[in-house]
């Protein structure tokens, strides 16, 4: 047949519209922007480490250098690695195949969507070729920093000499990463709700792809003020409009409601289709049932709703209503409690377990706990208003947030990436690497961050390019040492994604040939070959059961697949 | 090693007090999360049989431990908040009346510190600016009007404990009270440009008469 022919590389690459084609066009975008953004944090960890001259790689860091390096690379960490790794490559990979169908319900828009992607990666790259320098006013890009380095103080008077600025560049790679991103989960929503194979109901759906719908949802109710606050600030910049000019009747802190309304929203889009996909590995590991699959669903939609209403926890000290952050306070510490349910839903897929420690289970694993223990409860810390008093701004809040962003991005994504890999590439990655891998990645993260939770507790403060001002507070030999254990265990850190890219194109070159169902797991993208054809099935499958009957008494193996009656 | 920097104020103990609390709520917390983790990655080989894995919980029955579970989180949530909220009060919600009053105006990059003048009043023709040296009296009520001129700064004072963005175009009266004399920071919290990283202020607390030497001597110059 036609649709089953393999096509050549420009054909590939360039005009194909299968999902397959595109998913992988995002990874390795992703792939080329993380580079990115770990050179960043390797460059500017070194300085703080171990002083700003002659950095292996890069030469001296000035500190105007330093803090363009800390935006562009939490810039780049959230909307050019996050954003594409869970939502785009997890969707586009996995709904069509999932839920039994052959392509997007928009394969052109995807295609569009992509190259759209590609275009904000090099909008906000050519932002370090402008005469002033990539933007470096962090990524929240508060005005009047954002408007320019010197607040509306600007200088710069003409309508090109401010286009031609790191800031403007910054904005627009944002705006057109939303774009992108828009299009994108447009067709994952509309592509779950009408391509579902024969059978599908939406309570027999794969718990990654609920994850990912309510992830894209959320992010289209949330993305609407960020888009009108970045449309004010573009014209701040460009024609003097004063939006957050607070000497000509506007206000700074309406930037930071406006983006906050978008930008908690975000650690749960991002959270989500992760904590889904380790939902389906916990599950096909420990050879049972999601346990509680129709609780956890209402408790993620819960969360996402109350994750609408907490984004002033971000301002407790920025100078808005003290009365109105008791209430945010609250509704912050109320959100352990949907995420607790979920959690101990998962602990509940264990229970009684018959275990498998294959590389995907410990990403998995290591992702839930990282992210619980850590991150989730590091949460309550910084939720209690009082303490974020003492907290914000500082080494605490970074390693929290590293412990949420991280465990999601990175952790998930890997044990994503392991556990699909097989079905995209048709090839088993090595399993030896892949442990090491794990462990190091695993170890030296935790290495990394939690010396900067007690160097937070310590008071120091962020985005500073140098600490040697804070003589006795911060530059103690064990603040001295506690920077450097960070830095050294993030090269370390680094080093070892290298063992992934190795075993990444030597395994999908020449892995060990993977069956359809390498690893026994129920859902519909495991009936196909691997990888799927152009088309994905045929013929198409009818579904007859939810994705968890693991362990089903009446049945004779220990799974039991989808369209198995 | 310690955990915190000292603290020089009623205040700033409370809140690492709180620190504690939340930390023992976490604690309890995760002893019994790390239990449900690690149990089922021991027993796992040992023979179930298919009845005893085939857990679906889906039914309210079913899922009693995780109900319960979350209700002991809510109850410590609960509880973290019912101690944490009056330290909230009293620092953010309530201004005792003032000791004295002095403003503090962030600059890219530099702490601007405005004293009241021999009339004690501020805002008045007498004011006295002063760069980046803030002296305050020790175990006085001391009133900060924090404003910034150009771009979001924050006052950030790590022993005091004490926070607040500064903000061009308002002004946000906080209050501290310390207990301690000596030599501390002023940090700007809040990235604003390339000298951040020098943006640093020192205040002095000083007990009431040498303040008051120096408060004589500022005058003078």
């Amino acid at each position: 047949m036609d649709t089953h022919k393999k096509h050549g590389f420009w054909h590939r690459y360039f005009f194909s519209l299968d999902h397959k084609d595109i998913g992988f066009q995002y990874l390795l975008t992703a792939m080329f922007m993380a580079a990115f953004g770990g050179f960043f944090v390797y460059v500017f960890r070194y300085n703080l480490a171990f002083g700003p001259n002659d950095i292996p790689l890069y030469g001296d860091l000035a500190a105007k250098q330093y803090n363009q390096l800390v935006t562009n690379h939490g810039a780049i960490m959230i909307f050019w690695v996050g954003m594409p790794i869970l939502l785009a490559v997890i969707g586009n990979f996995l709904i069509p195949i999932m839920i039994g169908t052959d392509d997007m319900a928009f394969p052109t828009l995807n295609k569009i969507s992509y190259w759209v992607f590609l275009l904000s990666c090099f909008v906000l790259l050519a932002g370090f070729m402008m005469p002033t320098g990539a933007f470096g006013g962090g990524w929240t890009m508060y005005p009047p920093l954002s408007v320019s380095d010197f607040g509306y103080n600007n200088p710069n008077t003409t309508f090109w000499t401010n286009f031609f600025t790191g800031n403007t560049f910054f904005l627009l790679a944002v705006a057109l990463e939303f774009i992108s991103m828009l299009m994108g989960g447009i067709n994952f929503v509309v592509t779950t709700l009408n391509k579902r194979a024969k059978g599908m109901s939406l309570m027999r759906l794969p718990l990654v792809v609920w994850m990912v719908n309510i992830a894209n949802l959320l992010f289209m109710f949330s993305v609407g003020p960020l888009i009108a606050g970045a449309f004010m600030l573009l014209m701040d910049i460009l024609v003097g409009t004063g939006f957050f000019d607070a000497y000509r009747g506007g206000d700074p802190i309406l930037w930071q409601h406006l983006f906050w309304f978008f930008g908690h929203p975000e650690v749960y889009v991002l959270l989500l289709p992760s904590i889904g996909a380790v939902g389906e590995i916990i599950s096909t590991f420990s050879r049972k049932p999601l346990f509680g699959y129709k609780m956890v669903i209402l408790m993620v939609i819960i969360a996402a709703i109350l994750s609408l209403v907490v984004w002033a926890h971000h301002q407790f000290v920025s100078g808005i209503d003290p009365g109105a952050a008791n209430i945010f306070s609250l509704l912050t510490i109320i959100i352990s409690i949907p995420f607790a349910g979920m959690v101990l839903s998962y602990l509940g897929t264990l229970w009684k377990g018959n275990i498998r420690f294959e590389t995907p289970m410990l990403w998995a694993l290591g992702m839930l706990a990282t992210f619980t223990f850590f991150g989730g409860f590091t949460g309550l810390h910084l939720g209690s208003n009082v303490f974020d008093i003492y907290a914000h701004d500082t080494y605490f809040v970074i390693a929290h947030f590293h412990y949420t962003l991280f465990p999601t991005v990175f952790l998930g994504g890997f044990a994503a990436f392991y556990y699909w890999f097989p079905k995209f590439s048709g090839r088993m990655m090595n399993k030896t690497l892949g442990l090491i891998h794990f462990w190091g990645t695993f170890i030296f993260f935790n290495s990394i961050f939690i010396p900067l939770f007690w160097l937070g507790l310590q008071g120091q403060h962020r985005r500073i390019y140098n600490y040697s001002a804070w003589n006795d507070l911060l530059m103690q030999p064990e603040h001295i040492m506690a920077r450097q254990i960070a830095t050294v265990s993030l090269i370390f850190l680094l080093l070892f994604q290298f063992v992934f890219l190795f075993n990444f194109f030597y395994s999908i070159k020449k892995g060990k040939k993977a069956s359809k169902n390498p690893w026994e797991a129920n859902t519909l993208e495991w009936q196909t070959d691997s990888p799927p054809p152009h088309g994905n099935f045929d013929p198409y499958p009818v579904v007859q059961r939810w994705p968890y009957d693991y362990n089903h008494p009446e049945k004779e193996l220990d799974y039991c697949p989808q369209s198995e009656i | 090693m310690n955990i915190f920097p000292e603290s020089i104020s009623q205040i700033g103990s409370e809140m690492d007090k709180l620190f504690w609390i939340i930390t023992a709520v976490v604690g309890i917390a995760t002893v019994i999360t790390l239990f449900l983790f690690i149990y089922p990655i021991v027993t796992r080989k040992r023979n179930k049989t298919k009845e005893e894995m085939y857990m679906v919980g889906n039914s309210h029955g079913k899922r009693k431990w995780i109900y319960i579970g979350m209700i002991l989180l809510f109850l410590g949530d609960m509880y973290i908040l019912l101690k944490e909220h009056p330290i909230w009060e009293s620092v953010e919600q309530t201004l005792p009346d003032p000791d004295f009053k002095i403003a503090i105006i962030g600059k890219q990059w530099m702490w601007n510190i405005i004293y009241p003048g021999p009339d004690g009043k501020l805002y008045t023709d007498d004011d006295i600016m002063a760069y980046n040296e803030l002296h305050v009296p020790v175990n006085k009520v001391v009133h900060m009007d924090i404003k910034a001129l150009d771009v979001v700064h924050s006052v950030f004072l790590p022993q005091a404990r004490f926070k607040q963005d500064a903000l061009p175009g308002r002004t946000i009266t906080r209050w501290i009270k310390l207990n301690k004399t000596g030599e501390y920071d002023i940090s700007c919290a809040e990235i604003c440009g390339t000298g951040h990283s020098i943006m640093r202020g020192t205040m002095y607390v000083e007990d009431f008469n040498t303040w008051k030497k120096t408060m004589a001597n500022i005058y003078k110059k």
